[in-house]
């Protein structure tokens, strides 16, 4: 059986009059699955882990990115690293759990240490007892395995394959659209960090939260101030697609207070705000007053963990007359989040029937998911015609 | 051994370290100045140094 065998995508990047979505292997067929996790997520920079979770120098999290094992760290810099989680000696996981590592990372089979910078720093024994040299234990090229990374709004992009252009190229339109948006931005903490477990590919969850077009169904609550009309598309082919609105309506408290913005946006950030899929498995939203990332963590071929994290212009800490805010509003996004989850769920299960035939977009409402299943099928052909 | 059920890393290298300066078998010393040094390194105590520099001097690490 050739790739190209696996599923037919000559339908899906014709143009959103006449595609169809991507057929029902992408969702159900564990071949087709492997695929996209080369094509798609480590051929690509993906999101998978929050730098706000490793604050301090040494903190380090272990990350299971779809069986490849990361290790997320802070160090001595106070940057993010990410490495693969396996001693050079005979591949043992290094880091089981999240915590801080005050010296150097000791693996826990042989005791080899690697600093936060990833340099081999010791190899006991290796030379037999008490002899830690030897002339083939060449320590400069046994340090831990780095994977190039890269943190924007909080989100860690790491790019597996290192074939990925560098991010800042890979991102380049997004970071220039949001250029406004560069600021410092302060996690809202305990309640505003908070993860869904979703059954479903996570593909139908970047799609779901590309279009407005289920917004007076799913979400009616949202839409009694933010109406249909209000919403437009954002079109990047080849890169990331969503929604805006000119009618963002800020939170307010008890006594009609809000949250402080973002500095130095210009007029249109009063009323607008925008939600982008930041393909492959990003979600962000940017507002005046606040900001949130959900990354969308595959588990399974369906099974999506939710990370999400929301973000202020503001030290919380040093506003704690905020937190009651900072709670509500996290609970009404989570709220938002939630309503999503039984069609994402529903839609999965849709999947299943061998009848379905990717579906049929709207020409009018449906053009950012369109651009994503065009995304997704030309990245995959470009995988299966290397091959 | 309470050290070691403590996990504490400290008290464990410093056992080890203080082993190792009182043992008389040079090769049974660099055993124990290693994982002295070892578990000095993981607590990130600046006596790693010391005990490095025991084992550089016998050829043993660098
Ligand atoms: S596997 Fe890590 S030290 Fe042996
Ligand atoms: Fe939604």
């Amino acid at each position: 059986m050739t790739h190209s065998d696996l599923s037919d995508l000559s339908g899906v990047t014709a143009p959103v009059a006449t595609a169809r979505g991507l057929p029902n292997a992408h969702y159900v067929d564990p071949q087709v699955f492997a695929e996209e996790r080369e094509a798609l997520l480590f051929g690509n920079w993906a999101g998978v882990g929050f730098a706000k979770d490793i604050p301090n120098e040494g903190d380090a999290a272990p990350i299971d990115f779809l069986g490849v094992p990361l290790l997320a760290i802070r160090d001595g810099a106070g940057d993010v690293r990410v490495y693969q989680n396996t001693c050079r000696h005979r591949g043992m996981i290094l880091v089981e759990e999240p915590g801080n590592i005050r010296g150097t990372i000791r693996c826990p089979y042989h005791s080899w240490c690697y600093g936060l910078d990833g340099t081999l720093r010791s190899t006991p024994h290796v030379g037999g007892p008490g002899r830690n040299l030897h002339e083939d234990i060449k320590r400069d090229d046994l340090g831990l395995v780095e994977f190039p990374s890269y943190v924007y709004r909080d989100v860690i992009f790491v790019n597996v394959s290192r074939k990925a252009p560098p991010f800042e190229e890979y991102a380049a339109k997004l970071l220039e659209r949001w250029r406004e948006h560069d600021r410092p931005i302060y996690p809202g903490g305990g309640r505003s960090d908070f993860v869904l477990e979703v059954k479903t590919n996570w593909k139908l969850a970047v799609e779901n939260f590309c279009e407005s077009y289920h917004l007076p169904w799913i979400h009616p609550g949202l839409n009694t101030y933010s109406r249909l009309e209000d919403h437009y598309h954002i079109e990047e082919p080849g890169a990331f697609s969503g929604q805006g609105t000119y009618v963002y309506r800020q939170l307010e408290g008890d006594g009609g207070e809000k949250f402080p913005d973002f500095e130095g946006l210009s007029d249109f950030w009063d009323a607008g705000a925008e939600y982008v899929s930041f393909f492959p498995n990003v979600l962000f939203g940017a507002q005046r007053d606040h900001a949130y990332a959900m990354i969308l963590m595959p588990t399974g071929i369906d099974q999506t963990r939710e990370l999400t994290g929301i973000y202020y212009a503001f030290d919380p800490a040093e506003q704690p007359e905020k937190a009651a805010m900072i709670d509500r509003n996290a609970d009404l996004w989570k709220g938002v989040f939630e309503e999503d989850i039984f069609v994402v769920e529903g839609m999965q299960r849709g999947r299943y029937g061998p009848g379905f035939d990717g579906g049929k977009f709207s020409p009018v409402m449906d053009n950012p998911t369109h651009l994503f299943h065009a995304w997704a099928a030309d990245q995959i052909q470009k995988y299966r015609d290397a091959r | 051994m309470a050290a070691f059920d403590r996990q504490d890393g400290a008290a464990v290298a410093r056992l080890y370290g203080a082993a190792g300066d009182a043992s008389s078998d040079i090769d049974e010393a660099c055993f124990l100045w290693t994982h002295a040094f070892v578990f000095a390194l993981e607590a990130g105590l600046a006596e790693a140094e010391i005990y490095r520099a025991k084992l550089v001097a016998e050829g043993r690490e660098r």
